[in-house]
C-alpha cells in the first residue's frame, strides 16, 4: 500500500511522462509532414539556437526541485523535539534484536539503528503495511531516526539490505505501539 | 526481405562522411572483432535472461529453488544482463561507430586484451556463482562476501573477486583503446599538437572553433561521448579494483579487514559510473545513426559541447547518492557527501537532456527513414527519457524513505539498461549487421513483431515493478511477502510476451545467418561492397 509520499511520487512522475510522451509523438508526427517537405522545412540555425534555452529551462526546474527537497533529505529532518523513548534495533544475520518491544501512541520515538556482522536496513511498515522509514544498518556505526508514532498497532520491521541467504526471513513481526 | 541496413548519405552530406573511410584491412579487421563481441554479448543475454526469467518464475512461487542458489542466480543475472551482455556489446560497437567516423583503430592488442579479460572474467564469474555458490549479489556489499553464513567459502570469494577484477581489466582496456584512437592524427588537427588533439576530443572545437581547427570541419558528435566515458571509466574503475584487491587480499589472509564505510564509497565510485559506460556509447551511437535516418546532421551546438564537460566531471562526484541512508551518527562526512552529491547528479541531467533535445530537433520534420532499426532506436530514445525522469527522482535524498532498496529501483534500472541501451543494442544490431555480415536480415516483419513484443513486454514487467516498490516490495528477496504476489504473477505474462519477442529475434537471426552470404549486395548500402 502507498504511502502519501508514494502517491506523491507517482503523481509527478505519471503527469512528466505525459508531457513527454506528448512532445515525442508530436515530434515523430513531424516526421510526416517532413517527408512532404522533403526535410527542408526547418530552421536548423534556430533550433541550435534555442538549445542553451532549453539548457536553462530544465536547470531552472531541477534547481526548483533542488530547493524543494534537499532539506528534507533524512539527515535535515530529525528535529529537536525531546525524544520520549529509546530504541535500540540491531540487525545480526538473520533478524533483528530489538530493545524496548513495545512504545506508547504520542511518543517521540528514536531509534538508534547499527549492526553485529554486515549491512542490513530496517524498513518499518505500519499496520496498514506502509513502509513509513528505511534505516541502514551499518557495523561499527550507529545511525539514529526519530519518528512520533501516532496509531496504536503492530508495525513489521524487514530488512531491507541484503545480507545473504536468508535475507527475506529477515522480519521482526511485533513492534508494539499501545494506545 | 529486409534491408535495414544504415541508409548511405551523399558525400557532404554530413560533416563526417562514410566516403571517408580507412584502408579495407582495418576495416575487415575491426568487423571480424566487433563481430566477434556481439555473437559472444549475445550469448550471455541468453544466460543472464534465462537467469532473470528463473528469479522471477521464483518470486512468483511458480518454481521452486534453494534460497542460496536464487541469490547466486541474482548475482550472475546481474553482472551478465548488465556488464556481459549490454557493457560488453557497446564496448565493441563503439569501435565500429568511430572507424565509420573516420577514426579506426590503431591497434588491436587493447581491444584483444578487452575482449579476452572480459571472457575469462564472466567464466570466473559463472563458476563461482552457479556451481560454488557465491550469492552476494553484483554489488557484494563489504564485508557480506566474508559472512557467507557456511554457503560459500573465502577462497570462492577470492576467485569470485579476481574474476570481476578481469571484467575491470577489460574496462580499462577498452577506455584505453578509445583514447588511443581519439587522439589519433585521424583527427586531423590543423595544429598537430597533443593539446590540440585533446582540446578537439572533448569538444572545445565546437566552443571555440577559432582555436580548434580540423582539416575536416567539425568533430564528429560521437567521439564526444565515446571520449568523455573512456576517461570516466578509467579512474572510476580504479577506486573498484582497489577494493577488490582488498578482498583477494583478505580472502587469503583473515586478519585483514577494512573500514565497512570506505568499502561502501569505493563500491559506489564504480557501481554508479558503470552505468555511463553503457549510457554514454549508446548516446555516441544515437547521435551517429539518428543523423543517417533523418537524412541531416545532428542539430547541436555549443551547449552540447558544454554538456559533455559537465559529464566529464560529475559523472566522477555522484556516488554518495547511493549512501544517502548511511549517514551515522557524528560522521558527517557522509552527510556532506550526500548534501553535495544530489545537485551533482542533477547536473548530469544535462547531458541527457541536451542529448535528447537534439536528437528530437534533428528527427523534427525530416524525411526520416522508418524501418526496424530507426524504430528500434526511437523506441530507446523515448525510454531514455522516461528513465531520465525516474532517475530524477531517484536521486532526490528526501524521497528514499519510499524508494531506497525497492522494487522500484529494479524497475527503473531495467527501463534504463534494457529499454533504453538495450533498444538501442537491438537498433545498432538491426542496422549495423548487414553490412557487418555482409548479408541482410531475413524477414522484416519478424523485426517488427520483436520490437512490439519487447516493448509491450517489457515495460508491462517493469511497470508491475515500479508499482510494487512504491507499495513498498524489497529487491533482492528470493520470496517475496504475499502482499506483491499479484502484481508478480501479472509481470510474468508481460515476461512470457517478451520471451516470444526474443525467440522471434533469435529465430530471425538464426535464418539470416543460414542464408548464402553476399546473395544481396545492396544491403551492405555502407561499407559499398562485400569483402569479408
Amino acid at each position: 500500500m502507498m504511502t502519501s509520499l508514494g502517491k506523491g511520487i507517482a503523481t509527478g512522475y505519471l503527469v512528466f511522462v505525459a508531457l513527454g510522451l506528448i512532445i515525442a509523438f508530436g515530434v515523430l508526427w513531424s516526421t510526416k509532414r517532413g517527408r512532404r517537405e522533403g526535410g527542408q522545412g526547418v530552421d536548423i540555425e534556430r533550433a541550435e539556437r534555442a538549445e542553451p534555452w532549453w539548457g536553462v529551462f530544465v536547470v531552472v526546474l531541477l534547481a526548483i526541485l533542488l530547493g524543494m527537497t534537499i532539506w528534507r533529505a533524512p539527515w535535515f529532518t530529525e528535529g529537536d523535539d525531546p525524544r520520549d523513548v529509546q530504541v535500540k534495533v540491531t540487525g545480526i544475520q538473520f533478524g533483528f534484536l530489538v530493545q524496548p518491544t513495545t512504545v506508547k501512541a504520542g511518543q517521540n520515538v528514536q531509534f538508534n539503528v547499527t549492526s553485529k556482522d554486515v549491512n542490513h536496513a530496517m524498513a518499518l511498515f505500519n499496520p496498514q503495511g506502509q513502509m513509513i522509514m528505511n534505516v541502514q544498518a551499518v557495523p561499527e556505526y550507529t545511525i539514529s531516526r526519530s519518528y512520533r508514532f501516532t496509531e496504536p498497532g503492530t508495525y513489521t520491521i524487514r530488512c531491507f539490505e541484503f545480507c545473504g541467504y536468508q535475507h527475506h526471513k529477515m522480519i521482526y513481526p511485533a513492534f508494539q505501539v499501545t494506545a | 526481405m529486409m534491408t535495414t541496413a544504415v541508409p548511405p548519405v551523399a558525400p557532404g552530406a554530413l560533416p563526417y562522411d562514410d566516403a571517408e573511410m580507412p584502408l579495407s584491412l582495418v576495416q575487415t579487421r575491426t568487423r571480424r572483432f566487433v563481430l566477434r563481441v556481439i555473437w559472444s554479448s549475445t550469448a550471455f543475454l541468453v544466460v543472464a535472461g534465462i537467469l532473470g526469467l528463473l528469479l522471477r518464475l521464483r518470486q512468483g512461487e511458480v518454481i521452486s529453488m534453494g534460497d542460496n542458489f536464487w541469490y547466486a542466480v541474482m548475482t550472475a543475472h546481474g553482472l551478465g544482463a548488465f556488464i556481459a551482455w549490454a557493457g560488453f556489446f557497446l564496448m565493441g560497437i563503439t569501435f565500429w561507430v568511430l572507424m565509420k567516423v573516420g577514426m579506426p583503430l590503431r591497434s588491436f592488442v587493447l581491444p584483444e586484451l578487452m575482449y579476452w579479460s572480459m571472457m575469462l572474467g564472466v567464466v570466473g564469474i559463472v563458476l563461482t556463482t552457479l556451481l560454488s555458490g557465491f550469492g552476494g549479489s553484483w554489488v557484494f556489499l563489504y564485508p557480506l562476501p566474508f559472512f557467507s553464513a557456511g554457503q560459500w567459502s573465502d577462497t570462492v570469494t577470492g576467485i569470485f573477486s579476481t574474476s570481476v577484477l578481469l571484467a575491470g581489466v577489460s574496462i580499462l582496456a577498452y577506455c584505453a583503446a578509445v583514447l588511443q584512437t581519439c587522439l589519433s592524427p585521424a583527427l586531423k588537427a590543423e595544429k598537430d599538437t597533443l593539446g590540440q588533439r585533446i582540446g578537439l576530443t572533448f569538444g572545445f572545437g565546437l566552443l571555440f572553433p577559432s582555436r580548434f581547427k580540423t582539416k575536416r570541419g567539425k568533430i564528429a558528435y560521437p567521439v564526444l561521448p565515446f571520449a568523455v566515458n573512456a576517461v570516466d571509466m578509467f579512474l572510476a574503475t580504479l577506486p573498484f579494483a582497489l577494493l577488490l584487491v582488498f578482498n583477494i587480499v583478505q580472502s587469503v589472509n583473515n586478519g585483514f579487514s577494512i573500514n565497512v564505510l570506505l568499502a561502501g564509497n569505493l563500491l559506489w565510485a564504480f557501481g554508479h559510473p558503470v552505468v555511463y559506460l553503457l549510457l554514454f556509447p549508446a548516446a555516441a551511437t544515437y547521435y551517429y545513426l539518428i543523423p543517417r535516418y533523418a537524412g541531416r546532421e545532428l542539430v547541436a551546438g555549443k551547449a552540447v559541447a558544454v554538456a559533455w564537460l559537465i559529464a566529464l566531471t560529475m559523472n566522477l562526484f555522484v556516488w554518495a547518492h547511493h549512501l544517502y541512508m548511511n549517514y551515522p551518527d557524528g560522521e558527517n562526512v557522509q552527510q556532506t557527501l550526500g548534501t553535495i552529491m544530489q545537485p551533482t547528479t542533477y547536473a548530469l541531467v544535462l547531458p541527457s537532456a541536451l542529448s535528447l533535445y537534439s536528437i528530437a530537433a534533428t528527427i523534427y520534420r525530416s524525411n526520416f527513414q522508418w524501418n526496424v532499426a530507426s524504430k528500434f532506436l526511437v523506441a530507446g530514445i523515448v525510454s531514455w527519457l522516461v528513465a531520465g525522469l525516474q532517475g530524477i527522482i531517484n536521486a532526490t535524498a528526501a524521497f528514499q524513505d519510499t524508494l531506497h532498496n525497492t522494487l522500484w529501483i529494479v524497475g527503473h534500472f531495467h527501463n534504463m539498461a534494457f529499454l533504453n541501451m538495450g533498444l538501442l543494442i537491438f537498433g545498432a544490431m538491426y542496422a549495423f549487421l548487414p553490412e557487418l555480415m555482409g548479408r541482410p536480415w531475413w524477414n522484416e516483419r519478424l523485426g517488427s513483431w520483436h520490437l512490439w513484443g519487447t516493448i509491450v513486454g517489457a515495460y508491462g514487467w517493469v511497470t508491475c515493478q515500479m508499482i510494487q516498490g512504491l507499495e513498498g516490495a524489497p529487491r533482492r528477496w528470493a520470496v517475496l511477502p504475499s502482499e506483491y504476489l499479484t502484481l508478480t504473477h501479472i509481470s510474468l505474462g508481460f515476461l512470457a510476451l517478451l520471451v516470444a519477442a526474443q525467440l522471434v529475434f533469435a529465430y530471425n537471426l538464426w535464418t539470416t545467418l543460414r542464408r548464402s552470404p553476399f546473395d544481396d549486395p545492396k544491403a551492405v548500402s555502407v561499407l559499398g561492397g562485400t569483402q569479408r
